[in-house]
């Protein structure tokens, strides 16, 4: 089972996401704003991440995994997106936007969970 | 038409004989004759009547031919003279036409050759008129082409679109300042090649008329984005100019400044994604507890299903009370709310809305001052938008307060403004966060704040509606202290906008 660090400022969403993933046996750490994010990450090394692009600014999930990406920390990160591409940010997988998915809110438990799996199985087997 | 025209002829001789003789005989002929026997006589006659041909002799006592004749094409430049002379020579003939003579008739002349003259003389003197009217015509004309260009160019000049003509040449023959402005160059000359030095944007349109050399009944346009020459967001439409036989003179580019339209397009698409972003939140949240009550693969206690059902609920709360908000901002901004002014007291107001608060004022256990000034100032206003700024300013300091702070009220006079000031115990703002508070959907995020709900539109609409009073708003605060809202409302009189309101009501009933 994997540790899992979810990043939102939605704390419902943080509620029923933890939920989805705990049911699966997986350990969850959370935060509701960039800098508490980044403290978790640093300080539980999660498997995984998952990170709402917009918290305080519209882009500040944006910024916080470029943040990770500097400084060498390659957790496979899940983007929360909900609006963003009527802002104009058409968010793609790329070395500008350096995260592994993109999720459009709301997710259902199963979307959730098979996104996660995937991702972890990925990892496991680099 | 009246009789013939007969042309008036001077005669000035000092011989009785010759100047009695031609008379009789240019009156026989069909012209009408004066004398004068004289040079002094003969140039007062012909300085104060028009005459169409005066003959003058040369040798006379005292003032003498030339110098009659000087002193008449002075006064009277169409007044054909010739000269008679009992002395013809080459020379005379030379003096004479130097100083402006027609011709001039030797002494003694038969009646043939004087009529000859005098014929030749009549005539020319009709070329002379004849040119004199096409030349005045013609300067009048110019006066007028100029006068036209001068109102044309100040009428150009005026317009605040850009326009700028150029010819077949892709030379500049025409353009205001504000073509200037738009299209980011210091300076055009007439007749200058200029296409090349124009934004790409604005020259292509320019060469798709030129390249066909034809004219087309045609409008081509362009935008322009800000580049470094200019800041401004510009349309352009490019035209072609006919010759009047239908071939191309030219293009016609008329510029205009978009910029504003531009600004507005973008505020209008950031609020609706900001809306967009409001309202989806909360229905994520709801949609992933619903989610989880129905999937029966994640087992939940009876607790937690209690308390998913609760928040859902919360949150759904929450989304009726952003949409009841943004139509309240969309009513004042179409300003379709029909306000109902008449004189309110401050006073009762806040203590309307204190009521109607009380029950969460007790519940977090809060001290509550209400202060008074004498006379308690009143303002004309529509009651509930009053109540609503109110109830808005003072749930925040509520809901943002400490269990067992304080709220202070003051209500007084200052100037011409009725105030009231609202101050809590409450969390605070940051200096950042102070000029982002009457924005709509901000919200101030923190620790203490995760807990209180809020649509992020409250202040937005107190803001609002004490702009369309034209009064006014501040905010003090200290983060962790608390925060101090004052609003001023105009006294007693109705501001512009709610007097204008007031009209179109008694209009409309």
């Amino acid at each position: 089972m994997a540790k899992i660090a979810i990043i939102d400022d939605d704390p419902d969403i943080l509620d029923a996401s933890g939920l989805v993933l705990t049911s699966q046996g997986h350990e969850i750490v959370t935060a509701t704003n960039p800098d508490d994010g980044y403290k978790i990450v640093m300080d539980n090394k999660p498997d995984l991440i998952i990170l709402d692009v917009m918290m305080n600014e519209p882009d500040d999930g944006f910024f916080l995994a470029q943040k990770f990406r500097k400084e060498k920390i390659f957790t496979p990160i899940i983007m929360y997106t909900s609006v963003s591409k009527s802002i104009g940010m058409d968010f793609g997988v790329n070395e500008m936007v350096p995260v592994d998915e993109f999720v459009e809110k709301p997710i259902s438990p199963e979307q959730l969970i098979e996104k996660v799996e995937k991702l972890l199985h990925t990892e496991a087997g680099r | 038409m009246g009789e013939k025209y007969k042309p008036k002829i001077l005669i000035i001789d000092d011989e009785k004989g010759i100047r009695d003789g031609t008379k009789r005989l240019l009156e026989s002929e069909g012209y009408s004759a004066d004398t004068a026997s004289n040079g002094e006589e003969g140039i007062y006659a012909g300085t104060t009547v028009e005459y169409d041909a005066a003959i003058i002799d040369l040798k006379m006592p005292g003032i003498d031919g030339i110098a009659v004749l000087k002193a008449i094409l002075k006064s009277r430049p169409n007044t054909v003279c010739i000269i008679a002379t009992g002395y013809a020579s080459y020379e005379t003939a030379v003096e004479s036409t130097s100083y402006g003579a027609f011709g001039y008739i030797p002494k003694p002349f038969t009646s043939d050759e004087l009529l000859q003259k005098i014929n030749q003389a009549v005539y020319k003197r009709q070329l002379l008129l004849e040119s004199e009217k096409w030349k005045k015509e013609r300067e009048e004309r110019l006066l007028e082409v100029a006068f036209e260009k001068t109102r044309l160019n100040t009428i150009i000049n005026s317009i605040s679109d850009g326009l700028l003509v150029v010819n077949k040449e892709g030379q500049a023959v025409l353009f205001n300042p504000s073509a200037l402005k738009f299209l980011g160059v210091e300076n055009i000359l007439i007749e200058e090649q200029v296409i090349d030095r124009l934004p790409e944007g604005i020259s292509s349109l320019i060469y798709k008329f030129l390249r066909s050399g034809k004219y087309e009944k045609t409008t081509y346009s362009a935008r322009l984005e800000p580049s470094n020459t200019t800041d401004l967001f510009i349309e352009a439409a490019a035209s072609a100019v006919p010759h009047h036989d239908g071939s191309l003179a030219g293009v016609v580019v008329v510029l205009k400044d978009i910029t504003e339209m531009k600004k507005l397009e973008q505020l209008k698409s950031q609020f609706v994604s900001m809306v967009s972003h409001e309202l989806k939140a909360p229905v994520a949240a709801v949609y992933g507890y619903l989610q989880l009550l129905d999937n029966s693969s994640i087992s939940l206690t009876e607790e937690q299903k209690k308390n998913y059902l609760k928040r859902s609920q919360l949150r759904l709360d929450s989304v009726l009370k952003m949409v009841n908000d943004l139509l309240d901002i969309s009513r004042m901004e179409m300003k379709t709310i029909t306000r109902e002014i008449k004189e309110i007291q401050l006073g009762s107001v806040v203590r309307n809305v204190i009521e109607f608060l009380s029950l969460e004022i007790n519940k977090q256990n809060l001290n509550l001052k209400l202060e008074l000034d004498e006379p308690i100032p009143t303002v004309n206003a529509d009651m509930e938008e009053i109540t609503r700024l109110f109830i808005n300013l003072l749930s925040n300091a509520v809901k943002y307060n400490k269990p067992g702070g304080s709220i202070e009220i003051n209500i007084f006079s200052s100037g011409g403004f009725a105030a009231a000031r609202i101050k809590d115990t409450g969390i605070g703002l940051m200096p950042e966060e102070k000029e982002k508070i009457f924005h709509e959907f901000f919200r101030a995020k923190n620790e203490m704040t995760k807990d209180i709900s809020g649509t992020g539109l409250g202040l937005s609409i107190v803001k609002r509606i004490v702009d369309s009073y034209a009064g006014k708003v501040e905010v003090e605060s200290e983060f962790g202290k608390g925060t101090a809202f004052t609003v001023y409302l105009p006294v007693n009189t109705e501001a512009g906008i709610s007097i204008k309101e007031k009209e179109i009501l008694t209009d409309n009933n």
